[in-house]
């Protein structure tokens, strides 16, 4: 009997042995936060949520078991800041990509000219800035007005980074044109909820307006009148948003510069 | 006790002789070697089913959402807008989202089998005859540039295993192979086809096996989309881990590859077209005789012996069928698994083709000048002059098939129509609205929720699916279904969704009870002769634009013309009126008529980097954009039919962000390589 006893307690222990070995990683637990300033401004460069709005990649440089770091993305929030609570301790890259000149800059044989991302060591909490020159700048002038379930907006559009800044910052990357300058497109979006953009509107009463060439140049600093689409239901609450892009995408996305969102309630 | 010793002496010891000897030291007798295999045709056809097994055939068991060799729910046309379907409709962001993932593992290991037939087969070269040699040979090649051509066109530039890499005799870290450049991945396609072309026989010793023409075929179409990548292509960047240039062509090469690529689609095609060996199918052809051009082009599918076919894939029942009919039949011919009109053909679709009233835009005509419904005596009147190819491709409603009259109805409008009727979209008394912002589905309007000016008198009827009608009784006492038999149903996608059903491959003589999943064995043409008059088409349109010369005795817009005019001619379609009116668009626009429902059409749109960008109702799809549909009305009081052409109801939405054309390379590939790159930029 003692001897069944003891072989069973021989066995747990082995059992139990093998199981000791503990997993030597902490958890995920650093934070990194960060804000996307405008460089000229210090303002928050304003974005979509998702994959057009502005994306932060994480290399984790200190982790050396795989020859090149993996990619860990993940995106910023509407109003231009971004916070990240689950990322290992060490040492990382941190590149950001949106609608703004990028930080990392390859030229048409992929040397990189230039390489504004940042190294630092994430540990605790910790806090980043990034200084972009975002292509556009968009703000609301005055309050938007509602009539028969349709929203009018003005909206003033400007550069935020100068044409000839912009020429001297991407011309070397090869294939230059000044039309890369153009703004294509002015839209006001629509939607049910605070995230409105690019990933959430709703496309019944979002209005686009598109421009040939250079043709929006004349309307730079000017007040643009945008008026949305159908008739939204009286008694709806909506969250508006304006953004435009300009002929350049960057990591190959063309990525559009918003306002802030704001509600807007359709009267009974 | 000696005793247990000397046993376990000898054991130790005989243990140690038998371990020596060699004459123990055979292969597996449960296992086929490389001597009994490569022996004559007969081993090698071992080989060679293993190696078809595996090829990436667009055929009747591929679909974007399940990649190859699943024949569940195959819809061609549903993810490239020719068609939409309840369980198919949308833009081709991924591969194998609904299962078996990425077309990335199969590859490789088709490539292995290619890359060791052509390291083996010279051992062995002695057991065969010189043209039988080069034709396996020529196989292997063939398979290799199947595989590269499907990897190439997904992804961009691969790693191009061309040889067999050996593990474990050497080490894992020392096989790795990065993704080449994109160019360098379309050239290799090129080598391996212009390889199989340079050895094999000009008709297959087998049926099924390639020949020289349908690498040929294969050819042209492969260079057609390479040439269109290095000019349209936007899109370019280099891998985080080796800086190679995996998507996109360099700037300063795209323009010359691109003449490059189109020039040997060119050239490919023409080697077809001097040959002779293939004609468009035309057996029951006549001029003039709309009918017989429509029979002609609904039998050609079905004809194993069609001139026009280049490349088929044959099924078989039971050892290899697939579930075609059952997954398209109109709804009131459904089979027994309960599935029907996977496949509704879209009305922008049906809009490319001619002998129909359209307005101004290209889209068709069911308002008169009043903006009231055109009336028709009878439902098949809108479409007595149609195309007979579009007929042969898609069932209209009322249409005949197996011998039924399919019902497309999608309700009844009881109303006065003696001043005519006012469009159906309206909602609340407002205007008509046709827009996105419009109502979607039929029940939401006002004659049907009997508001607005309908106020208290509901004059719309619908039905809400197969089993569940309104009725309406007609004036001669007799009660009608709202809906047809076929559809369209206001929450039933089983049904003709868009007001049209596929034809394009049914067999029209299977019988009912026999429309079953893995029960149909109809070939599916992966090549046939009309794809090559439109390749060498657009190619030389491409080449003209691009300012190059014809080689000596061509002249390029003269071949363009003449392939598009016989391919017009035996659909049946108006015919150009002189040389000058052919242009690129043109010759687009006939391949999407010609090769619809064939996975040809995803594949076009996104090497012309049109899918995007194109304006489609309004928007493109990169903000995303919808199809339409037409929806047949009965209307009571006057026994006539009028059709209402509009968004889709199921608002399926295509959204495609140019990013898309490359597809993104497996997760786990990327982060378990050192060298295998991501999607630059994603």
């Amino acid at each position: 009997m003692k001897k069944i006893l003891y072989s069973i307690l021989f066995c747990l222990a082995a059992v139990s042995f093998s199981s000791c070995e503990i997993d030597n990683f902490d958890l995920p637990g650093e934070t990194i936060k960060g804000r996307v300033v405008d460089q000229a401004t210090g303002e928050l460069v304003l974005t979509d949520q998702g994959g057009e709005g502005t994306r932060i990649r994480l290399r984790e440089l200190s982790w050396t078991e795989t020859e090149v770091p993996d990619n860990f993305d993940f995106w910023c929030m509407k109003e231009g800041i971004f916070q990240n609570t689950k990322v290992f301790k060490g040492h990382y890259n941190v590149r950001i990509d949106g609608a703004f000149i990028p930080l990392v800059r390859t030229n048409n044989s992929g040397d990189t000219i230039a390489d504004e991302s940042k190294y630092i060591d994430i540990a605790g909490v910790t806090e980043v800035e990034f200084e972009v020159q975002p292509f556009l700048k968009l703000e609301w002038v005055g309050q938007p007005t509602v009539s028969n379930g349709k929203v009018t907006a003005n909206v003033r559009v400007t550069r935020g980074v100068s044409p000839a800044d912009f020429r001297a910052k991407i011309e070397p990357l090869g294939g230059y044109s000044d039309d890369m300058l153009n703004i294509t497109d002015l839209r006001l979006f629509v939607s049910q909820v605070p995230y409105v953009g690019y990933r959430e509107w709703d496309n019944r009463y979002t209005t686009q307006i598109n421009y040939d060439g250079n043709s929006f140049d004349d309307l730079l600093g000017e007040t643009v009148t945008i008026t949305t689409n159908g008739e939204i239901p009286a008694g709806r609450t909506v969250f508006i948003r304006a953004a435009a892009r300009i002929n350049y995408a960057t990591e190959n996305i063309r990525r559009h510069n918003y306002n802030e969102a704001m509600r807007v309630e359709i009267p009974n | 006790m000696k005793l247990k010793y000397l046993i376990l002496i000898l054991m130790a010891f005989s243990s140690a002789i038998i371990s020596c000897n060699d004459y123990l030291e055979i292969p597996p007798m449960n296992v086929v070697q490389d001597k009994d295999l490569f022996t004559d045709a007969t081993g090698m056809s071992v080989y060679m089913s293993r190696m078809y097994s595996q090829m990436p055939f667009e055929d009747f068991k591929y679909s974007p959402a399940r990649q190859f060799f699943d024949d569940w729910l195959v819809t061609p046309g549903a993810n490239s807008g020719e068609s939409l379907g309840r369980d198919a409709g949308t833009a081709m962001t991924s591969e194998g989202w609904a299962r078996n993932g990425a077309y990335w593992e199969r590859a490789f290991n088709l490539l292995r089998d290619a890359n060791r037939l052509l390291e083996t087969l010279p051992e062995y070269q002695a057991n065969f005859n010189e043209s039988d040699y080069n034709h396996f040979i020529g196989e292997a090649y063939f398979a290799r540039a199947m595989v590269f051509y499907a990897l190439a066109k997904r992804y961009g530039g691969v790693p191009l295993v061309t040889e067999v890499l050996k593990y474990p005799d050497n080490p894992a870290e020392d096989l790795e192979i990065p993704r080449s450049t994109e160019e360098e991945t379309w050239d290799q396609v090129l080598a391996d086809f212009d390889m199989a072309i340079a050895n094999l026989s000009e008709s297959s010793p087998k049926r099924g096996y390639a020949n020289k023409f349908v690498a040929y075929g294969f050819k042209s179409e492969a260079m057609l989309f390479a040439g269109s990548v290095a000019k349209y292509n936007n899109i370019t960047g280099f891998g985080q881990k080796t800086d190679v240039r995996v998507i996109g062509f360099d700037a300063n090469s795209a323009a010359a590859a691109s003449k490059k690529y189109f020039r040997e689609a060119y050239n490919a095609s023409r080697e077809i077209m001097k040959s002779g060996k293939y004609s468009l199918y035309k057996k029951k052809w006549s001029p003039n005789d709309k009918e017989a051009q429509f029979q002609n082009m609904v039998d050609m599918f079905f004809d194993v012996s069609s001139p026009e076919n280049i490349y088929i894939k044959e099924y078989s029942y039971p050892d290899l069928a697939h579930g075609y009919d059952s997954y398209n039949i109109p709804r009131q011919l459904m089979g027994g698994n309960g599935y029907s009109a996977g496949n509704c053909p879209t009305l922008d679709f049906v809009e490319l083709f001619d002998g129909f009233e359209k307005n101004e835009d290209g889209t068709i005509k069911v308002f008169d000048d009043n903006g009231k419904y055109i009336m028709y005596d009878n439902v098949t009147d809108i479409f007595a002059n149609a195309e007979p190819r579009l007929r042969a491709y898609v069932i209209l409603p009322g249409d005949v098939f197996k011998g039924e009259v399919i019902e497309i109805r999608r309700g009844i409008f009881t109303g006065d129509a003696s001043n005519g009727i006012d469009p159906l979209r309206v909602v609340n008394g407002g205007s008509p609205d046709y827009s996105i912002s419009g109502p979607s589905n039929y029940n939401q309007v006002d004659a049907y929720r009997a508001v607005g000016d309908f106020a208290g008198q509901k004059l719309l009827f619908l039905s809400q699916n197969g089993n569940t009608h309104e009725t309406v009784e007609l004036p001669d006492g007799t009660v009608m279904n709202a809906g047809g038999k076929s559809g369209p149903f206001t929450s039933d996608g089983t049904a003709a969704m868009t007001g049209f059903a596929v034809r394009k491959w049914l067999n029209p003589n299977m019988p009912q009870s026999l429309v079953l999943e893995a029960r149909s064995e109809q070939h599916f043409v992966l090549m046939r002769y009309a794809e090559i008059l439109l390749n060498v088409a657009e190619a030389a349109q491409e080449l003209l634009l691009a300012g190059e010369t014809a080689p000596a005795g061509d002249d390029f817009k003269q071949i363009a013309f003449d392939a598009i005019q016989e391919i017009r001619e035996r659909a049946g379609a108006d015919l150009l009126t002189s040389v000058t009116e052919l242009e690129l668009e043109i010759i687009r626009k006939e391949r999407k008529k010609e090769l619809a429902f064939a996975h040809k059409t995803l594949w076009d749109i996104r090497r012309w980097r049109t899918q995007h960008s194109e304006m489609l109702n309004g928007s493109t799809q990169t903000d995303g954009a919808y199809y339409k549909g037409l929806y047949p009305f009965y209307s009571s009081t006057t026994g006539k039919y009028f059709f209402d052409a509009g968004l889709d109801e199921g608002r399926r939405r295509f959204r495609l962000n140019e990013q898309e054309y490359y597809l993104l390379i497996p997760g786990g590939e990327v982060s378990k390589s050192p060298v295998i790159d991501q999607q630059p930029g994603r």
